[in-house]
């Protein structure tokens, strides 16, 4: 008796989500399997790569991005050469200096610099905030409201801020909004009920942050949480958790010890560039294996890899 | 293990008539599972049903070892439905074609280190034969052998892997295998005695030889399931791994290897992408061109967290961490061992850049919280890493910093560690950067100096009371007030559940206030409340209380008892003089005490104390972490039940706790639960456990249902009593309804009334 394989696509399916508008569209999610069960059945929209550029990116330190972003001042200027980057499928602006525990910049300032980047790009944008629930809210409204049509994501909205994120964002100027979670399933289905019942959220308006974590850096409860979401999902058609997942890797691996250490701090570790390259490659494959839809990354080698990861796998 | 206990239970007699030696069948069973007695020890087993038992608990992947290296094994397809259980290894790739084998066989030895108590290396080299010339391919063997690592020898060839096999240890998986010469690479592994590696073309192929070797006889295999591509090597490792553990065909329940190498060669940064998938989806070694540590460290760190237990915590050894450069005159920092919290700890002290000693104490991989609430980190456990590190002779500095969160824990560590200065810390690890940088420990180091000056100047030579001495002494007299509620009286015979109330619990500021002040009105309160609610016995929970436990426990036991008709109580605290004197003065009227509780790891000593005083104990089914199924709940119980006999105690003494789970996280593990308390009423033993933890962390309107509907199921399968808030109405309804039920009570129309 030979062997015959069985397959197994699920009757569940995740939302497919467009970003963006134009040619430049972007959609994720859509598929009934696990991440990159082709031979369960096809993946109908490959996981996409999103590039982060942030405010602060003037501190950046790595070699790689200060050539790749040689002579850029304004985030307008990093936006426009993100977009020309192998592999990159739409840009996410990260507004960490508007911390009001930190550089505090005014929501005015990061709505212009938001309009200028809509306006010298065609990539669809993810707007990533300061982490600061009161200054965030403020500032995903007034950039949803700065860039009407342009169908951006807001990341995000937590339990605590997804009722007013929700209505600002996604009701009254059309945009879409990510809910965050913690590597807690009950919670991310929770919080998706709170956008679609008390916020009047459509299913199809809503992407999540399930949490994130560099590998090796209790990944393992990233993982679990991914394996978790995508099997209520798929198996038990859980429409509550059917929201394609939009992993933000870059933040985290940028920061841990592998990547922050010099070489002189690690003799035997050696280039401090390759290494974080690494975690962030290794970061990125690790949560599209697990259900990512699409992963916020940074550096322009880093990025290569991936997208011919996700290209020879889909 | 090869067999199940519960899976031989099932199909076994079930008579417990004890002709094997074993208390009851279960028993047996269990001991079979763990290979300490033989089946033929039973006369009843019949012999279709020890065939069918060697059938049916086969696992369905099978281990293999090389060397000391395990590989498969595994039993479920994600983590979180049980665990995984041997990680994946990795090999580097040297061929006869490669220039360069001499320097890559010396640079893959360079990556070893140490992460959080795992090594971390390259464990295999993998030797690919191109040339098909025996003596060259030897050659090139030997120097991979003398790495001293365990070898792939990838080599299609029978004369070349026969010329192999004579230059290297049996640490070796002779990856040889394929449709067209798998016979002789047979005949070749098995004389030999190692693993044989089987590839084919496509996944069909490879099914058809492992039928064929298996055919043989041959069932020390491994698969080499690469592909032309990775998509198709993804298809081939979830494929051979699904029809394994979900199918349970066993043909493929053999560790795969898979060659990323091959896949990208030349790309290291998408051998780094694919390592990392392979690692989430079922490979068993991995094989790459290199291994720098730019690759090893994601890669290693990934698998140190896809592996981990999910049941028991990542922890680091407990330790001094000197940081930046510190040395025996730096200060110290305390934190507990669980991974998570000492690398955010560690990670912000580095960010401060001021040297600094780190202590990590041993706290069984909890959080600071978790493990102070549980009794895991305590003035106690801190002096015990103290004293086993040697901190006092090591380090010469004297400033002490602890965790903001259990400033609480000051002043008994203060008096622990006389010499220290004991400094409370931020609440958060992000505040600790400024806190070093503006060295604000300083000032607070030196008014604890001061402090503790002026202690030492009036301290006088304490020396330590009898239970007598103290009840004479320490213990106030008690008042009986009337609370207008009477204890009605319990029959220890009786059937019916037993409520234990959990209302008296010193993680009540409340509570915990009116235990420090010996202050009888707040808890007399409460008392009252449960009894008029229904409750059959009170727990009594005085918190760590290290240092007054003893007369805290005597006071707290004749107020209730004096109040209330010698309502029967739980006495509940992890310090043992405490319960020792609460029995020393607990009336027995209303039935035994009860020692809440023992386990089967650090707190087996409650079971020696509650045989010693003829007490009731509640054994918690769990040692360290959680149990990870009911084969080893079912285990734990038995080691207990075991101790506990042979100290004399009756069975009807010991109430197995299977320790109840938050659905908000482990939804998927209730039925488990369930099944166990089954398990426990098939013995005959009796069971409790904390029943409302069921629900902990849902909306306060939710709880009493869930509470409820869990209760009626656990009844149903036997559980005996519960550990509750008896002032939930609808579920002491539900435990009264289901008694009418269960035939222990008989009905009449007012049955809720009484």
């Amino acid at each position: 008796m030979s062997f015959a394989p069985k397959t197994q696509p699920f009757s569940g399916k995740i939302n497919a989500v467009t970003l963006g508008t134009g040619d430049k569209a972007v959609v994720i999610g859509g598929q009934n399997v696990l991440p990159f069960y082709t031979f369960d059945a096809p993946i109908e929209n490959a996981p996409k790569i999103g590039v982060e550029i942030s405010d602060a990116a003037a501190e950046w330190t790595s070699a790689g991005l200060k050539e790749f972003y040689a002579g850029c001042t304004t985030m307008a200027d990093y936006a426009k050469k993100a977009e020309t980057m192998e592999g990159a499928d739409f840009l996410c602006l990260n507004f960490e200096s508007a911390d009001p525990n930190g550089a505090n910049r005014s929501v005015a300032d990061c709505v212009a610099d938001a309009k200028a980047v809509a306006e010298a790009v065609s990539m669809p944008l993810v707007i990533m905030g300061c982490k600061n629930l009161e200054k965030d809210g403020e500032l995903f409204a007034k950039i949803s409201e700065a860039l009407p049509g342009k169908n951006i994501v807001c990341m995000s909205a937590k339990q605590e801020n997804c009722k007013t994120v929700g209505a600002s964002v996604v009701l009254a100027y059309g945009q879409k909004v990510g809910a965050e979670t913690a590597d807690d399933i009950n919670l991310a289905k929770q919080l998706n009920i709170m956008l679609k019942k008390d916020a009047n959220v459509p299913a199809d308006s809503i992407v999540m942050n399930i949490g994130t974590a560099a590998v090796g850096y209790g990944f393992e409860y990233v993982a679990s949480t991914l394996d978790r979401v995508r099997l209520a999902a798929l198996a038990q058609s859980d429409a509550d958790l059917q929201m394609p997942i939009i992993a933000p890797v870059s933040t985290d691996t940028w920061s841990v010890k592998e990547s922050t250490a010099s070489a002189e701090d690690e003799p035997a570790w050696g280039c401090q560039e390759e290494r974080a390259i690494d975690m962030e490659v290794a970061t990125a494959a690790a949560n599209l294996t697990g259900g990512a839809d699409a992963v916020i990354m940074r550096h322009p080698a880093a990025i290569a890899a991936i997208k011919k990861f996700i290209t020879e796998l889909v | 293990m090869a067999l199940k206990g519960l899976d031989i239970f099932k199909i076994s007699p079930k008579k417990n008539c004890k002709e094997c030696g074993s208390p009851t069948c279960m028993a047996f069973c269990m001991k079979v599972a763990q290979g300490a007695v033989e089946i033929d020890k039973c006369p009843y087993f019949s012999e279709e049903a020890k065939a069918m038992l060697n059938e049916q608990t086969a696992p369905p992947m099978k281990t293999i070892s090389v060397g000391e290296h395990k590989l498969g094994g595994e039993t479920v397809l994600f983590r979180h439905e049980k665990t995984l259980v041997n990680k994946n290894l990795y090999a580097v790739c040297v061929c006869t074609e490669c220039e360069d084998a001499d320097k890559k066989l010396a640079d893959l030895q360079k990556v070893d280190y140490e992460r959080i108590g795992e090594r971390m290396y390259v464990e295999f080299v993998f030797v690919a034969n191109k040339q098909n010339d025996p003596a060259v391919y030897a050659e090139l063997v030997k120097k991979a052998a003398a790495t001293g690592r365990s070898l792939v020898l990838e080599c299609w060839d029978v004369e070349c892997a026969k010329a192999a096999l004579e230059v290297c240890g049996k640490d070796v998986i002779l990856d040889g295998a394929t449709p067209a010469n798998w016979e002789a690479m047979n005949a070749l592994a098995t004389e030999k005695g190692v693993t044989l590696g089987v590839w084919a073309e496509n996944i069909s192929d490879l099914y058809d030889t492992v039928k064929n070797l298996e055919a043989k006889g041959n069932k020390n295999l491994v698969l080499d399931v690469t592909g032309k591509t990775a998509k198709e090597t993804l298809a081939n490792a979830v494929l051979v791994r699904r029809t394994a553990i979900k199918d349970g065909d066993r043909s493929f329940g053999y560790p795969s290897i898979v060659n990323v190498a091959r896949l990208a060669k030349g790309d290291a940064r998408l051998q780094t992408a694919y390592a990392a998938m392979f690692t989430e989806k079922y490979a068993s070694i991995i094989v790459m061109e290199n291994m720098t540590y730019a690759q090893a460290l994601p890669l290693y760190g990934l698998r140190q967290n896809i592996f981990t237990d999910p049941q028991k915590p990542m922890k680091v050894e407990a330790k001094i961490y000197p940081l930046n450069g510190a040395d025996e005159n730096s200060p110290c920092c305390l934190t507990v061992d669980f991974a998570l919290t000492y690398f955010l700890v560690s990670g912000e002290l580095e960010r401060s850049n001021q040297p600094i000693n780190l202590i990590i104490t041993d706290a069984s991989g909890m959080s600071v919280l978790t493990a102070w609430a549980a009794g895991k980190l305590s003035s106690s456990t801190i002096k015990k890493t103290f004293e086993e590190l040697d901190i006092e002779n090591k380090i010469k500095n004297r400033t002490l910093i602890i965790p903001g969160k259990v400033a609480v824990m000051k002043g008994e560590i203060q008096e622990k560690l006389p010499g220290w200065n004991v400094v409370v810390g931020p609440l958060e690890a992000v505040q600790l950067p400024k806190y070093m940088k503006d060295k604000e420990y300083e000032a607070a180091a030196k008014a604890a100096a001061a402090e503790n000056a002026a202690k030492a100047a009036t301290t006088v030579e304490v020396k330590e009371l009898s239970f007598d001495e103290l009840l004479a002494t320490k213990v106030p007299k008690i008042e009986v007030v009337d609370m207008g509620v009477q204890y009605k009286g319990h029959n220890p015979e009786a059937q019916t559940f037993v409520t234990i109330g959990e209302r008296i619990h010193c993680i009540a500021p409340a509570i915990r206030k009116a235990m420090d002040e010996r202050d009888p009105e707040p808890i007399l309160k409460r008392a009252a409340e449960q009894i008029a609610a229904g409750a059959t016995y009170l727990d009594v929970n005085i918190g760590p209380a290290e240092k007054d436990g003893p007369e805290r426990m005597m006071w707290a036991v004749k107020l209730l008892q004096e109040n209330f008709n010698n309502v029967p109580l739980a006495l509940d605290t992890a310090n043992m003089k405490a319960i020792e004197a609460g029995i020393k003065v607990y009336n027995r009227t209303n039935g035994k005490p009860i020692v809440n509780s023992a386990d089967a790891g650090s707190r087996i000593g409650y079971i020696d104390l509650a045989a010693a005083n003829d007490a009731i104990c509640i054994a918690l089914c769990s040692a360290d972490g959680i149990a990870k199924d009911n084969e080893e709940r079912m285990k734990h119980c038995h080691n207990m039940l075991e101790r506990g006999m042979s100290l004399g105690m009756t069975s009807d003494d010991l109430w197995f706790d299977p320790l109840f789970l938050v659905v908000k996280g482990m939804q998927d593990k209730q039925m488990e639960v369930l099944e166990a308390i089954r398990l426990f009423a098939a013995e005959g033993l009796k069971s409790t456990g904390g029943l409302s933890n069921n629900s902990n962390g849902a909306p306060k309107e939710v709880r009493p249902i869930m509470d409820s509907a869990l209760v009626a199921m656990c009844m149903m399968q036997g559980l005996t009593s519960a550990i509750v808030n008896p002032n939930d109405r609808r579920l002491m309804e539900t435990i009264k309804s289901c008694d009418i039920f269960k035939n222990h009570v008989l009905y009449s129309d007012s049955y809720l009334d009484l």
